[in-house]
């Protein structure tokens, strides 16, 4: 019930005041594939969990038929409108069929909530350690109201709000708030037939059906030999190559380049940053005299805010009076050049500043870790000959798989949402958008320029950026994480 | 249906809570704040800064009858865009207003640049929290006449205020003696709705000692002898990095333009009707844009790599980087005293134009006062009058003379004049007269129209990749034009009448 009316309630907020919903004939063939894969859905899972198949049918082909409803009826139906761009026609119908997907998948989950109940199938919540209030639903609800209440009013409604934002031009003391149906996203997409993005989902294509095929036909003996070990990691490789330059070849120049940035950007600070604090921490894990002076002041950098980071490399980097370029010119032939006109540089150097900036962070986490290798282990494997790299590599790394997990997770939340303030005052997004990333641009189009509905449409598309990337992390790193139970 | 009432009542009395805490709060902030006021003018011990000291022994002496009115005052809230000398000038100017007016009292808060108070403003406006008196720069014009709070507009006419007095509490109105290019430039509709303050224009300064070593004896008036010049100063024993500079500021391309009499939007520049198309790449537009990267090819033309860097051409010009540095006449005292003080004279002239075309004008900049709607009529009159008094002729003549803004009142030129203060001072002259040497087309006057700040935002980045990338000036100015289409027609949709 939660969720449904979770979904509910944003559509009916955002019922249009001015202008109705319009139905278009072109709607037709979209209600009626979600209809049928709804069905379909209904009749496969409902006699799993045990209940009626008939049931389920019906069910399934009801939510796939209003699905796309939740979607269209927002937005009058405008993505349908004769002459409308293909493009904003083809987004519309992307957005509510993954909406209706998120639909079924929540039916389904309410189906075997009341299966469960029903005794219809075994409750497995308890076995996870899970738990049940024995005064039934009105206390926990009654408990959970304050966070709920906060929730709503400083998380839910404004993101509601920005669902509403994103649809029309909105600035500070217009009088006006015009809606644009989906321009506002269109705005920044501009598909192209990109041959390398083709090959590449073609091959991730292939490379799911041999796996796929592969387990189907061996029994559980061969299992092993079945699909070659290095497969999926490939075919992992591939889908995430084949993602990327799909999304860049949807999108026009000017986002392109904002979010071939902001992957550089993140990738560079995770990377080096993780890289480089693991190799401090394991520095500073050695028994040294004054370790506590050390470990202090190597987390410093953590106290410092992201635009006083920027600030200070600002100053570090100045091309006229930065102690950097000082360095360069004394001890080496070259000059460094101009960081602020030199696009590469511009953005080694926002990595640099972001590194520096969460490398505390990073160094404080894996010391704790480092603290937690079993000692019996390490003394074991010493003395079955095992040298310092197989000790990193097969002992000391695996067991700090869950503050690796974290740390990625937490580092890429700082790459994605802040490094925005160390941009803004080193390079203020220059030279010519070489560091403008994602969150850079949105602040920029919404608290600079006042434009609140291109500012809402690009946090969306961010906000859908972060959600595939956490869902990815959680399958890939999530999965190889060993807490050691 | 009981649980939902059940939660729906906890939510009520949170909010109450809440709700009745701020009031509570806010009450008790605005109780101290007003004990602190109350209490500064009988506060007898000296305070830190030694130029306030002189002001503490003068109010001590009623300090009864200060506390006696802090309770009646007015006070005018005003938020200008300097954080430098020129904001301390501004505060200076309140506190001799209020010496005069005991019972007003003008609180200036200072912002970063213009760009930053305007956000600030529209925020501020939003929240219905606008203060009563803000500078708004130039491009702001057609946004600051169409911005709409909940109860209507958001700034006041202020000729209507005005009504037509001819001195408000005493202080006599100088609106109707202002110079023509500002009077030229912001009345629209025959109306004239801010008061002009800071004015100024694009001109160029000359590091003459410099120039000299290199054989040239006068500044360059065309780009032709900009070149000229600069192949010269290339060609000394012991070149400096480049020769001009100037920061990378839509406000530049525009008076080029308007220099060569080429219009920005339609509708006369947006002056006989509301400017409905842009017009960025023009044969004007892409040839001061070429003229400008082939100067940077060539590394004449210094970029200092950031947009909008006052600070940064400015240093390199002190630091005799560059022996030619285009910027606003607001600097001028300080830049000739700075100049002095490295060791070379500084000499203004007007900014360079193209020998090849007819020149038409170049426009002012700077910003105006406005005055918010909803006020008080004793805080309207007081900030009236303070606006009045702010632009008088002795603080118009002093606030040219501290910096280089045009006199903006004919009165105040006339007390300059008999001072014998542009003999003493020439390049404080040539800002002036350049703007009056404009042939007064359109072109001249400068461009109205809507998201003109964000239009000029798009010009400065578009001049950026072509100085950076070297990409071809007449299609990235065709896709810049685009791009202020795009910005300029979101403008209409959003001010439409509904």
């Amino acid at each position: 019930m939660s969720m449904t009316s979770l979904l509910v309630v944003p559509v009916l907020a955002q019922l249009p005041e001015d202008g109705g919903f319009a139905v278009h004939a072109s709607m037709l063939p979209m209600h009626a594939t979600t209809a049928a894969v709804g069905l379909l859905v209904g009749l496969v899972v409902w006699p799993r969990l045990r209940l009626d198949r008939r049931a389920g049918g019906v069910i399934g082909a009801v939510v796939g038929s209003v699905g796309p409803l939740l979607v269209t009826v927002p937005l009058r139906g405008c993505t349908f409108e004769p002459g409308r761009d293909p493009v904003e026609l083809w987004l519309g119908i992307g957005i509510a069929v993954a909406t209706t997907a998120a639909l079924l998948a929540a039916v389904v989950w309410l189906a075997r909530m009341a299966a469960v109940q029903q005794g219809r199938l075994r409750d497995t919540s308890l076995e996870q350690g899970g738990g049940a209030f024995r005064t039934g639903p009105a206390v926990p609800l009654l408990l959970l109201a304050p966070t709920l209440a906060v929730l709503v009013v400083f998380l839910y409604w404004p993101a509601v709000e920005t669902v509403r934002l994103s649809t029309r031009i909105v600035r500070l003391s217009a009088p006006n708030q015009p809606f644009v149906c989906l321009g506002n996203f269109t705005r920044l997409m501009e598909p192209s037939a990109d041959p390398v993005a083709i090959v590449l989902s073609v091959a991730w294509v292939v490379a799911t059906a041999v796996v796929v095929v592969r387990r189907r036909r061996t029994t559980v003996h061969v299992m092993g030999d079945a699909v070659p070990w290095w497969l999926p990691r490939v075919r992992g490789l591939i889908g995430g190559a084949a993602l990327i330059t799909l999304t860049i070849a949807v999108l026009g120049d000017a986002y392109q380049r904002v979010f071939t940035t902001t992957l550089i950007l993140s990738a560079g600070t995770v990377l080096i940053g993780l890289a480089l604090g693991l190799g401090i921490a394991w520095l500073a894990f050695q028994p040294l005299r004054g370790q506590g002076l050390y470990r202090t002041f190597l987390i410093w950098p953590y106290a410092i805010s992201p635009p006083i980071a920027g600030v200070l490399f600002y100053v570090i980097f100045d091309p006229i009076a930065g102690i950097a370029g000082h360095l360069v010119e004394a001890l080496t032939p070259f000059e460094l050049p101009n960081y602020r006109t030199d696009p590469t540089l511009a953005r080694s150097v926002v990595i640099l500043a972001s590194v520096w900036k969460t490398l505390g962070f990073n160094i404080l986490f894996y010391l704790a870790g480092l603290q937690t290798v079993p000692n019996d282990i390490i003394e074991a494997s010493r003395i079955d000959g095992a040298n310092g790299w197989q000790r990193m590599r097969f002992i000391i790394l695996p067991a700090l798989s869950p503050i690796t997990f974290f740390l990625v997770v937490t580092n890429l939340t700082y790459a994605f949402f802040e490094i925005f303030g160390t941009i803004d005052y080193l390079t203020a997004g220059g030279p010519v958008g070489a560091t403008t990333d994602m969150m850079f641009s949105l602040v920029r189009a919404g608290r600079v320029n006042g434009s609140f509905g291109e500012g809402a449409a690009q946090s969306l598309i961010l906000l859908a950026m972060v959600l595939v990337v956490t869902a990815w992390q959680f399958r890939s790193t999530g999965r190889r994480v060993s807490y050691g139970a | 249906m009981k649980r939902s009432l059940l939660a729906l009542l906890v939510m009520a009395m949170l909010m109450a809570a809440c709700s009745a805490d701020d009031t509570t709060d806010d009450a008790t902030e605005e109780a101290a704040e007003a004990t602190d006021d109350a209490a500064e003018p009988t506060d007898d011990e000296p305070s830190a800064e030694t130029e306030e000291a002189e002001e503490t022994e003068e109010t001590a002496e009623d300090t009864e009858d200060a506390t006696e009115e802090a309770a009646e005052a007015t006070e005018i809230q005003m938020w200008v865009a300097f954080t430098d000398y020129r904001l301390d000038w501004a505060r200076d100017v309140a506190t001799a207003f209020t010496e005069a007016h005991p019972e007003i009292a003008i609180d200036i808060q200072g912002y970063d640049d213009y760009e930053s108070l305007f956000q600030a403003t529209q925020l501020a406006a939003e929240q219905g929290d606008a203060p009563a008196i803000v500078q708004y720069f130039e491009v702001a014009t057609q946004e600051a006449r169409d911005a709409q709070t909940a109860n209507g507009p958001l700034f006041a006419n202020l000729e209507e205020l005005i009504d037509g007095r001819d001195e408000i509490l005493g202080e006599p109105v100088v609106l109707d003696d202002v110079v023509a290019p500002a009077r030229d430039y912001y009345t629209l509709d025959g109306q004239f709705t801010s008061m002009p303050w800071n004015t100024s224009s694009a001109i160029m300064f000359s590091n003459t000692t410099m120039l000299a070593e290199a054989g040239i004896t006068e500044p360059p008036a065309t780009w032709a002898d900009v070149d000229a010049a600069c192949e010269a100063v290339a060609a000394l024993p012991e070149a400096p990095t480049g020769c001009i500079t100037w920061p990378n500021h839509g406000w530049f391309f525009e008076q080029s333009l308007g220099q060569q009499g080429a219009v920005i939007a339609n509708g006369d520049n947006g002056r006989s009707e509301r400017a409905s198309e842009v017009e960025l790449d023009s044969q004007a537009a892409v040839d001061f844009v070429s003229w400008w990267a082939d100067m940077e090819d060539a590394g004449h033309y210094v970029y200092t790599g950031t947009q909008r860097d006052w600070s940064g051409t400015y240093n390199a010009f002190i630091a005799g980087e560059v022996p030619l540095l285009v910027y606003s006449s607001s600097d001028t005292t300080i830049l000739t005293e700075d100049g002095t003080a490295a060791g070379f004279d500084v000499v203004a002239s007007p900014m360079p134009h193209n020998g090849e075309v007819d020149y038409a004008g170049n426009l002012i900049g700077g910003a105006t006062l406005w005055l918010t709607n909803g006020l008080e009529t004793a805080e309207q009159d007081a900030a009236l009058a303070f606006l009045q008094f702010f632009s008088n002729p002795e603080n118009a003549a002093d606030w040219h003379k501290v910096t280089g803004y045009i006199p903006i009142t004919e009165s105040a030129i006339s007390l300059l004049e008999d001072e014998g203060w542009f003999e003493e001072n020439p390049n404080s002259r040539v800002a002036g007269e350049q703007l009056a040497a404009a042939d007064g087309s359109v072109a001249s006057q400068g461009a109205i129209l809507g998201s003109f700040v964000a239009i000029r935002d798009v010009v400065t980045g578009a001049i950026e990749d072509i100085l950076v990338n070297d990409v071809d000036p007449a299609e990235r100015m065709a896709a810049a034009d685009a791009e202020a289409q795009t910005l300029l027609d979101d403008y209409t949709a959003l001010y439409a009448a509904q």
